[in-house]
């Protein structure tokens, strides 16, 4: 097994075990089911052959959040498979992101937790990238929705943190656990 | 509701393994078999544009059926009424893609534009010579100072007539684009809704609408509209519409419309030549002549009851493309059929 795919395979792992979770946490903003979304993409992602995973994820779990999830995990995927560039690949993906979803910081979104790390990765340090991520996820829970279906729920999810960018925390977390398995 | 199809599973695969059997003109992709490509009279892709759209399954004959010499190179079939993935529209792209480059035309509806402008993301990163042309028709879904807001709506089908021919006949990517920028700025088109259709995969109906109304406007999955009308005579119900369509953009007294009455594929053949007549009539009436029809259900939502009626005011170089032959398993013939050419 390449590292990319043992990376897919800890992920799938580290999303199933919280898919009720994020299940929830979408509840409170959207439709409930982006544990479930997530967790479907990356079954297949963990099967695919080595350099196929992130595609793998977006054609299974389809939507808008299958291909922006899936432009980070071709970011991480070739920066595992090619040794690219980690820091610029992600910094790449982000502005992809926020143009293709007409999203910005501030939003509640997945960009909440992918912008500060992409801004602490300086340097290519992944724990100060975690770190930034973490409280980027935090900051979620005060924040209003302004875009997708979150934004005409009553309250607009204020209180509640949101799922997309919890999940870009256990992306990143679980790349740090593949390195340190090595 | 029972609907004939083996399992959920399986429908999508089992309807374009019948199409490709069925069609001469078109194949499944080498790459990805959710591609359907050309399998005849394909040129060299270093010397002519190749051409491609994605679209979800459910609404045929769009886009497969308009695979073909003239037309497109390839469609990209997405599950049922879910825009395909933005992977396997790269895998469309690279099917057909040359050194002449390659088109990819997005229908505006959210997930067809998020994926489809990603696709061309990937496509970029692997060097591809990738364009894509954003097609937007329907005047009930944004008003006319925000008409890059609107969707696509049957009157796209201008486009990909007339884009294929012109590819064909040797137009450069970079002057497709243009053209079919001129196109959409050129075309309107709006619906009349009067039953919903039923989902494959729930068996149920996608929406509900009360009886004896007429809803003016409204999307194929039931998104609102511009407003209701009472049964009546479809003249009526016609020249409501086409008014609205000129108010939109209007036409000048001795112009001529292109002409496309689209049913959504619960109405029948009998009732669309009648929605054609009136729709000339209501034309002649402003002073219009209705010109080059193609009538009937291309763009369809399984067996949802309506209509709608689009309308291109043509230079004459793309009147000549949109009349051009071509040869897909789904797309008509074009006749002129002016005042002029009749006599």
């Amino acid at each position: 097994m390449t590292v990319a795919q043992q990376y897919f395979t800890r992920l799938l792992a580290a999303i199933e075990a919280r898919k009720d979770e994020l299940d929830a946490l979408d509840a409170a903003l959207g439709d409930g089911d982006h544990g479930t979304t997530m967790l479907r993409g990356l079954t297949k992602a963990a099967q695919a052959e080595s350099g196929m995973g992130a595609k793998a994820f977006m054609r299974a779990s389809g939507g808008a959040a299958g291909t922006l999830f899936g432009l980070v995990l071709i970011a991480i995927e070739r920066h595992l498979i090619s040794d690219a560039d980690l820091p610029s690949e992600l910094a790449l993906a982000e502005a992809r992101i926020c143009d293709l979803g007409q999203v910005k910081p501030g939003d509640k979104s997945m960009i909440d937790a992918l912008s500060p790390a992409v801004a602490a990765f300086n340097g290519g340090n992944l724990d100060a990238a975690i770190e930034a991520a973490r409280q980027g996820c935090q900051a979620t829970i005060a924040l209003d929705a302004r875009r997708g279906r979150a934004q005409y729920v009553e309250g607009k999810g204020r209180g509640h943190q949101d799922p997309g960018a919890t999940s870009i925390l256990i992306l990143f977390e679980v790349l740090r656990e593949t390195r340190e398995s090595q | 509701m029972t609907k004939l199809f083996n399992s959920q599973e399986t429908m999508v695969d089992d309807m374009i393994d019948g199409f490709v059997s069925a069609f001469p003109q078109v194949e499944r992709g080498k790459i990805d078999p959710r591609v359907v490509v050309r399998s005849r009279a394909r040129k060299n892709p270093d010397e002519k544009v190749t051409m491609l759209i994605g679209n979800g399954s459910g609404h045929e004959p769009i886009a497969m059926g308009f695979v073909g010499e003239g037309l497109l190179d390839a469609n990209v079939v997405g599950d049922v009424f879910a825009a395909p993935s933005a992977d396997l529209i790269l895998d469309g792209i690279r099917e057909v893609n040359g050194a002449a480059g390659t088109l990819l035309l997005i229908s505006q509806h959210s997930g067809d534009v998020i994926n489809g402008r990603a696709a061309i993301m990937l496509a970029e990163d692997e060097e591809l010579n990738v364009r894509g042309l954003l097609m937007y028709d329907d005047v009930a879904s944004a008003p006319p100072e925000r008409r890059q807001d609107r969707r696509g709506a049957p009157g796209t089908m201008f486009i990909y007539k007339i884009l294929g021919a012109a590819a064909e006949a040797g137009l450069e990517l970079n002057g497709l684009v243009a053209l079919g920028e001129a196109v959409r700025d050129r075309t309107v088109s709006l619906s009349a809704a009067i039953s919903p259709g039923i989902s494959p995969l729930t068996g149920k109906p996608m929406f509900k609408l009360p009886e004896g109304e007429i809803f003016i406007g409204m999307g194929v999955h039931g998104e609102p509209g511009a407003g209701r009308m009472p049964h009546g005579p479809v003249g009526k119900l016609v020249r409501t519409i086409v008014d609205k369509l000129l108010e939109d953009r209007p036409i000048a007294e001795g112009g001529r419309a292109a002409v496309i009455i689209n049913g959504m594929g619960g109405t029948t053949l009998m009732e669309l030549y009648t929605i054609w007549n009136e729709t000339s009539k209501a034309l002649a009436a402003q002073g219009v002549e209705a010109i080059a029809p193609m009538v009937g259900s291309f763009v369809t939502t399984q067996e949802m009851g309506g209509f709608s009626i689009s309308l291109l005011e043509p230079t004459d170089q793309m009147l000549a493309y949109w009349c051009e032959p071509s040869d897909s398993p789904a797309f008509p013939a074009i006749s002129l059929l002016t005042q002029e050419a009749k006599s």
